[in-house]
């Protein structure tokens, strides 16, 4: 009974322990080809997903996407071969047996591994105890050269082939196939297979009553065992040794052993148990540290949030200051406006209303005039003397004529001062508004006895608006008459200056004029006085409203003039340019 | 030369009754005087018409300005026109303004400042400006008539009337099939604005209506026109003869 005993624990032991070293050693190998296989076919992610779960040893991840790899995708064999050895590792891991079998059997025998395969086979075979089976995929594995292709530890493969010979009781082949083991696990220096290895001999010798043989393997192997730190192999060591003893009989020697087993195996729990309350406190610790990281989160959000509070309120005050700013700039831009406005209004009211008195003493004036020579016209139509009737009717017409042009300048001004005067400049021909203009004044000029003379060149043509040039050159040659004497002459000539520009030049032989007054005439601001020459009608209006026209119209005026002798306006305009 | 026809659009009599007055002194032919936007197109569409004058107000109303947008909107129908204003309204005006190209006359005018408006607004209305005041030219030429200043006045003649155009230096003898004038014009310019398809020249100093051809004689360089006048024909200008579909 005690001896069956002692030969269950020992195959527990014994084929535990291979894949523990052979792992280690055979991962090379396959991991790099593995890697190399996701490499070449990045674009599978169920494939790459599982390889990289089979890394790391996450089985049932590995099993899941290795699954939907073989669903999805059957077009590569060598792909499908890994997914099936995935799959069986993954099994087998999981202790899973007869799926592990299967999924073994899937793979084709073109693999790159599949001594592999085999291998696992043989072992799953020893597991399920179908031992003559196992032995046959062991031998296969055995016949293999021993190569480096070939990554696998042949103590792994004598030792386990020793095993299924000693469970089918062929014990001399056990024993070649141990010693085998034991001797290329002495030459590898595994001593943790080494002493599986010693123990798995005695019990070859134990169970076939040869005692002398296996107690000396026994003793091996717990010496041995006290150099490891497994618990497992110290405890099993022990137990076999107090087993030896116990039936020896030497029961004190038993009973040491047994307590020493005893106590490994307690040692194992107690490290099971530390095991579980180091975890239990890692547990507790990560807890801990999410409780902390949460609440800092928590707090940081906080913080963000019054950052943000912060930041917007003083962006939004900023605004407020900067749009208050601009209004009080604006305001005050707009109390300049207003208050350069309010003067030119004031300047621009006060010429009107002085402009206003002396436009209706004149007109009040005329107009009175015309009365007291219609009174005289009836007298002398009474006594029929139609000479003097002449006389008075051609006084009256001057009269109405000045009156007139009075009127008109001053509505011109009204139109200007209101910009409601139409001005659209072209090409003018320069003689032919000045035989216009003329045309109304013949009838004076005969009256004066004034010769007149228009000798302005018939190819210029300026550039103006005719209207306003026909307001210019009205009020000049009225000018020129009024101040001129009887039998005086009228000379309108033009002097081309330049390319751009010619030079029109309204000759009288009339007053002529002092310095002063000329400088007051060409003096930007509104001129309101009244003339020396009394007689004549005169607002300065006229004049004022030539400048103006004459500056809308990107001319300039000159004066030259000498008391007594005569006087010369000259108009320079801009002349027409596509004329050619 | 024919005499230019007016019609005038104006509802009061007086002011109508002068300007028919200067314009007959003038040689000007009145077709008509519309008072009002009716009467005004009717007699348009009536009459043989070269210029309008059109009172911008006609009993109170800016109808003269309606007018003239009226027949501006018909292509073709639009003559060159003087507007007729006793105030410069900016407001009218910037209406009437829309009504391309645009001449006014400011109401009270003499009798050279209306024959200078017309004379402008033909000017303008064929986009030739100057055409009648320089020293060196006196005419206007639209596609059917040439406008020739004479004196105070204007003429027209049927282009399609011309036979023939003989240059000699700064002036144009224009012969047509009954007259025969002098006009002021450079060669170039006459060139540019007649009818390439109907006037070609034959000679340094020759332009010939090729509608008036009636027969070329090619070895002796002459072309004989209506009413056998014979015109020389340069070798320079040869070429003109492949204008024409020849018999053989």
């Amino acid at each position: 009974m005690t001896k069956i005993k002692l030969f269950i624990i020992s195959i527990l032991l014994s084929y535990t322990s291979p894949f523990f070293s052979k792992e280690q050693s055979n991962r090379d190998l396959l991991s790099v080809e593995i890697k190399k296989k996701a490499r070449e076919f990045k674009k599978e992610i169920n494939f790459n997903k599982a390889h990289l779960f089979f890394l790391k040893k996450n089985w049932d991840s590995t099993l899941v996407y290795s699954m939907k790899q073989l669903s999805f995708n059957n077009h590569d064999n060598e792909l499908t071969d890994y997914c099936h050895y995935f799959r069986a590792f993954s099994f087998k891991q999981k202790n899973l047996l007869n799926e592990a079998k299967n999924e073994f059997n899937a793979v084709s025998n073109k693999f790159r591994f599949y001594y592999k395969v085999k291998m696992y086979l043989g072992e799953i075979s020893l597991e399920l105890r179908d031992f003559s089976k196992a032995i046959r995929y062991f031998q296969e594995i055995e016949k293999l050269t021993n190569d480096d292709a070939f990554d696998f530890k042949r103590s792994n493969v004598s030792h386990n082939l020793g095993l299924c010979y000693l469970h089918l009781n062929k014990f001399d082949r056990a024993e070649e196939y141990l010693f085998k083991s034991a001797e290329l696990q002495q030459l590898e220096k595994d001593t943790l297979l080494l002493i599986s290895s010693y123990m798995d001999i005695a019990n070859l010798y134990y169970v076939q009553y040869k005692d002398r043989q296996a107690i000396p393997y026994f003793e091996k192997a717990y010496l041995l065992s006290k150099k490891v730190k497994d618990f497992e192999l110290k405890r099993k060591a022990a137990i076999n040794m107090a087993v030896v003893e116990e039936n020896r009989k030497n029961f004190p020697l038993a009973l040491v052993y047994r307590k020493e087993y005893e106590s490994w195996k307690d040692s194992l729990n107690d490290q099971n148990k530390i095991w579980a309350i180091a975890e239990l406190e890692k547990k507790f610790t990560v807890k801990q540290k999410e409780k902390e990281i949460k609440v800092l989160e928590a707090e940081n959000q906080l913080k963000i949030a019054e950052r943000n509070g912060l930041f917007y309120s003083s962006v939004l005050l900023l605004i407020l200051f900067g749009a208050g700013v601009y209004f009080y700039k604006q305001k005050i831009k707009h109390n300049k406006i207003i208050l350069s406005q309010k003067e030119e209004l004031d300047e621009l009211n006060a010429t009107k209303d002085k402009l206003f008195s002396i436009v209706s003493h004149d007109l009040r004036s005329s107009v009175s005039a015309l009365k007291s020579s219609n009174v005289k016209l009836f007298e002398n139509l009474k006594r029929k003397n139609f000479t003097e009737l002449d006389k008075l009717l051609h006084n009256n017409s001057a009269i109405a004529n000045g009156t007139y042009n009075l009127l008109d300048n001053l509505l011109n001004w009204a139109l200007f001062q209101t910009k409601q005067l139409y001005f659209k400049k072209e090409s003018l021909h320069l003689f032919s508004v000045i035989q216009q203009i003329e045309f109304n004044y013949k009838s004076f000029m005969l009256d004066k006895n004034i010769s007149f003379e228009n000798t302005v060149s018939k190819n210029i043509f300026v550039f103006a608006d005719l209207d306003s040039l026909k307001i210019i050159l009205r009020n000049l040659l009225d000018n020129a008459i009024k101040f001129s004497e009887e039998n005086g002459s009228i000379l309108i000539y033009t002097r081309t200056s330049n390319n751009s520009f010619c030079d029109l030049v309204i000759e009288d032989s009339g007053l002529g004029m002092d310095k002063n007054t000329q400088e007051e005439l060409l003096n930007e601001t509104v001129l309101l006085t009244k003339k020396k020459n009394n007689e004549n009608i005169g607002t300065g209006l006229g004049m004022h409203l030539c400048k103006t026209m004459i500056k809308k119209n990107n001319g300039k005026l000159n004066i030259e003039s000498q008391e007594n002798i005569g006087t010369k306006i000259i108009v320079v305009l801009p002349k027409f340019k596509n004329h050619g | 030369m024919d005499n230019i026809n007016v019609l005038i659009i104006e509802d009061v009599s007086s002011e109508s009754d002068a300007l028919v007055k200067v314009l007959k002194e003038n040689n000007y032919t009145i077709v008509g005087v519309a008072t009002s936007f009716k009467e005004a197109i009717s007699m348009f569409y009536k009459k043989t018409v070269d210029v309008l004058v059109i009172d911008v107000f006609l009993d109170g109303k800016p109808d003269g300005v309606t007018f003239a947008e009226t027949i501006n909107d018909i292509p073709g129908a639009l003559k060159p026109f003087v507007f007729l204003t006793s105030s410069k309204d900016r407001q009218i005006f910037e209406r009437a303004k829309l009504t391309s190209p645009f001449s006014f006359l400011l109401k009270p005018f003499n009798e050279l400042e209306v024959l200078y408006a017309i004379e402008m607004a033909v000017e303008k209305f064929y986009a030739q400006t100057n055409g009648f005041f320089s020293e060196d030219q006196d005419t206007v030429i639209s596609k059917e008539y040439l406008f020739v200043k004479k004196k105070n006045s204007l003429k027209k003649v049927l282009i399609a009337n011309v036979l023939y155009i003989e240059v000699e230096e700064r002036y144009c003898n224009i012969v047509t099939e009954n007259e025969k004038f002098v006009i002021l014009i450079s060669l170039t310019k006459i060139i540019e604005l007649l009818d390439a398809d109907k006037f070609c020249r034959t000679h340094r100093n020759f332009i010939v209506n090729s509608q008036k051809i009636e027969e070329i004689l090619v070895s002796e360089n002459l072309i004989i026109l209506k009413g056998n006048h014979k015109i020389m024909l340069s070798d320079k200008y040869k070429d003109l003869i492949k204008r024409f579909h020849v018999l053989k």
